[in-house]
């Protein structure tokens, strides 16, 4: 994918970051954030990632802001007021962990790069057997579900437990 | 929020969008194998469907249709379903999770592509109960007596 429609979608996604600070109600931020979403649902397609673009989409940009919204109609859509302090102490905060982390990102393997560390090991045999292992032409399926489905067995566990925990106390709150 | 919604345009869409969300939202999740998607996406994809139909139906209506315990029945069916395509092959004598070694007679690729599909299945059904879930709990909270 070209470099110009990636630059295009960052550019985008900064704006709306900064958008999503500035609007004053919380109804129009989750709107915000919706779109933010979507532009990494994007960029994740354009990354040649499509099975996590897709579920960015559906649950990011779709999901979440209804969640929000719903819990919104019990807080109300006054924003919080804006503290000076916290700018003060969030802006350093801000600048050295992002710093940082781009820093880090200098030391990975450029995109794509068949050298990298990452596709030395398993992932090879995983491409080069899934077809005939499990008749499953979409690699990642075949890897999440079936090679690595003990790890797919703890998310599913993990999300289980936290929707549990989520029903205990949303249940509690609302009957007291 | 929920229940009934006032104008009459957003009733009509929702109502002509639904079907197509479900039928979607299955797609995805049998779909996995050959294309991008699978549990995780189409059980979301489900899930926000309902979430259309309390929107925009009465209140009555939607409950009748999609009753308030399907999202937990929907998260522990999946659960079950999950856990027991795990542990039946330990139960005939091979690994956790090894589905060549379910019971049936298919080719071991063949087995484990089926051991895909119910997982997949399970994992929709776990994140569309969940979600559901979550959403029933929040928009109901205030309503209860």
């Amino acid at each position: 994918m070209s470099w110009e429609l990636e630059a295009v979608l960052l550019v985008l996604l900064v704006l709306t970051a900064i958008g999503a600070v500035l609007v004053r109600s919380m109804v129009a931020t989750v709107a915000v954030l919706a779109a933010f979403s979507l532009f990494v649902a994007l960029l994740f397609t354009a990354m040649g990632a499509p099975d996590v673009a897709f579920v960015e989409a559906v649950l990011g940009s779709a999901f979440v802001g209804v969640l929000v919204l719903v819990a919104l109609r019990s807080t109300g859509d006054r924003p919080a007021g804006r503290d000076r302090r916290a700018a003060v102490l969030g802006l350093p905060l801000v600048l050295v962990i992002g710093g940082a982390l781009f820093y880090g990102t200098t030391d990975l393997p450029a995109r794509g790069d068949t050298e990298a560390p990452a596709h030395a090991g398993a992932s090879r045999a995983y491409v080069e057997r899934a077809l005939d292992d499990t008749e499953t032409p979409n690699v990642v399926t075949a890897v999440l579900a079936d090679y690595r489905s003990l790890d797919t067995l703890g998310e599913t566990l993990v999300i289980f437990t936290a929707a549990v925990a989520a029903l205990v106390i949303l249940f509690r709150r609302s009957t007291s | 929020m929920i229940g009934r919604h006032p104008s009459e345009n957003v009733r009509v869409v929702g109502a002509l969008v639904l079907p197509f969300v479900f039928v979607f939202g299955t797609y995805v999740i049998a779909h996995g194998h050959y294309g991008p998607g699978g549990g995780f996406a189409g059980g979301v994809v489900l899930a926000v469907g309902v979430v259309l139909a309390r929107v925009i139906l009465d209140r009555d209506v939607g409950d009748r249709r999609f009753p308030p315990g399907l999202g937990i029945a929907a998260m522990g069916t999946g659960m079950l379903l999950f856990l027991a395509v795990a542990v039946l092959p330990v139960v005939t004598g091979a690994e956790l999770l090894d589905y060549a070694a379910l019971p049936g007679d298919a080719s071991a690729s063949r087995l484990r592509y089926l051991g895909i599909l119910v997982v997949e299945v399970a994992v929709g059904a776990v994140v569309f109960g969940g979600i559901l879930t979550l959403f029933d709990q929040l928009s109901r909270a205030g309503d209860r007596p």
